[in-house]
C-alpha cells in the first residue's frame, strides 16, 4: 500500500476512536509526521499499525494509555529512533518535484499578472537572467526554510498540553510576513543586470503549464512506487 | 523500571523472534501471544519499536496487507538472518539460564530444605 493510501484510510478509521484515544494517538502521529527527514512510507505503516491495535484494544476495554504508556512523548522517541531515514533518491524527487510545481506557478501567476496590468497599460516583458534567479533561488530556499520551522513549530507543540493555538498560528503568519517582506525588498534592490530576454506573457504560460505537467505526473509516479517493499 | 521490565528488555527481541518463527503475525495478535505465554508485564505497545528495530536489522519482514472493510494487517514473517538470529540468541540464553538459574535459585533451595 502506498502512503497516500494509508494517509487517507488513517483519516477515516480515526473517526473509530474515543475522544482521550483520539486525542492521545493524533499527538503521537502529529510529532510523528512532522519529522521529514523520516521514510514516510515506513512511518505510515507503523502508524497505521499502532491506529489498527488501538482501535481493536478499544473494543477490549483498553485505552491508548494501557497500549502505549503513560509517555507519549518518550514512547513516540523511540519509535522515531527506530525509523530509517528516507532515501535520498525520493527526497531528491520529493523537492525537485515542489520546486517544479513552484516555479510552474510562478509562470502562471506572472502571464496573469501582465495580462490583467496590460489591460490598463503598456508592460515591460523582459527578463533579466541573472537577476531572476537570484530571486526565484531566494523564494525557494525561504520556502523550504518556512516549511521546516512551521513543522518543527507543530513537532514541538505536539504534546504540549498549554500550547496555546493562536500563538502558534500568529507565529506562523509572522513568518509568512517577513518572508513575504523579504521577497519584496529584495526584488526591489536587486538591479536590472546582465543578458535579458523578451518574455511575452503567452510563451509563461506555455511553460507554467508545462510545467505544472510535469511536476503533477513526477507526483503520480512518486506516489506510485514507493521506495519500501 | 520495573527490574522484570529491565531483565526483559534484553531478550525481547528472541521472545518476538521466536512467536513469528511459529507462525506469520500481525501486532495486535503477537502482543496477545506473548501475555498468552505468561509475559504480561509486556505493554503492549513496547512491540512496535522492538518490530521496527528487527525490520532495520532485515531479521524479519512485514507486508502490510489491505482489506476492503476490515482492518489492514502488517504480517510479519523471519528472514533466513533471523532464523540464525534466532538460533543464536536460544544457544546463549541456554548457556546463560543454567549458571544463573544455580547462582540465583540456590538461596531458594536451602530455605526450602529447612
Amino acid at each position: 500500500m502506498r502512503a497516500s493510501e494509508l494517509i487517507e484510510q488513517n483519516n477515516q478509521k480515526r473517526e473509530f476512536l474515543t475522544e482521550e484515544n483520539e486525542k492521545y494517538y493524533s499527538n503521537l502521529m502529529i510529532y510523528i509526521r512532522t519529522r521529514l527527514s523520516l521514510s514516510e512510507q515506513q512511518s505510515e505503516e507503523v502508524l497505521m499499525e499502532m491506529l489498527e491495535h488501538l482501535i481493536e484494544g478499544q473494543h477490549d476495554g483498553k485505552t491508548a494509555r494501557d497500549i502505549f504508556g503513560n509517555d507519549p512523548k518518550g514512547y513516540a522517541d523511540e519509535i522515531i529512533s527506530q525509523l530509517p531515514p528516507e532515501e535520498k533518491r525520493d527526497l531528491v524527487k520529493f523537492f525537485g518535484q515542489i520546486t517544479i510545481n513552484l516555479i510552474g506557478w510562478f509562470l502562471v501567476m506572472r502571464s496573469i499578472a501582465i495580462l490583467l496590468i496590460g489591460l490598463t497599460q503598456e508592460v515591460d516583458t523582459t527578463e533579466y537572467i541573472l537577476p531572476t534567479i537570484i530571486l526565484v533561488a531566494l523564494i525557494l530556499l525561504l520556502v523550504a526554510l518556512g516549511v521546516k520551522v512551521i513543522f518543527t513549530l507543530i513537532n514541538r507543540s505536539a504534546f504540549d498540553e498549554n500550547t496555546n493555538e493562536k500563538m502558534q498560528m500568529i507565529k506562523a503568519g509572522l513568518y509568512g510576513a517577513v518572508e513575504f517582506l523579504v521577497i519584496i525588498v529584495a526584488s526591489y534592490f536587486i538591479k536590472d543586470f546582465g543578458p535579458s530576454f523578451e518574455f511575452p506573457w503567452t510563451v509563461s504560460l506555455g511553460i507554467g503549464a508545462i510545467l505544472l505537467l510535469i511536476s503533477w505526473l513526477m507526483k503520480k509516479s512518486i506516489n506510485y512506487n514507493p521506495s519500501a517493499p | 523500571m520495573t527490574i522484570r521490565s529491565q531483565l526483559l528488555k534484553g531478550i525481547l527481541d528472541g521472545c518476538v523472534l521466536a512467536v513469528i518463527e511459529k507462525e506469520t503475525v500481525y501486532g495486535y495478535e503477537l502482543s496477545r501471544k506473548l501475555q498468552e505465554v505468561g509475559l504480561a508485564d509486556v505493554s503492549e505497545g513496547t512491540i512496535y519499536p522492538v518490530l521496527l528495530r528487527l525490520q532495520k536489522n532485515k531479521l524479519i519482514t512485514g507486508k502490510m496487507i489491505p482489506s476492503e472493510s476490515g482492518p489492514n494487517r502488517k504480517y510479519y514473517s523471519l528472514t533466513e538472518a533471523g532464523k540464525d538470529a534466532l538460533n543464536i540468541i536460544s544457544e546463549e540464553w541456554n548457556q546463560l539460564s543454567v549458571p544463573i538459574n544455580a547462582l540465583l535459585l540456590k538461596g531458594e533451595d536451602s530455605n526450602e530444605s529447612k
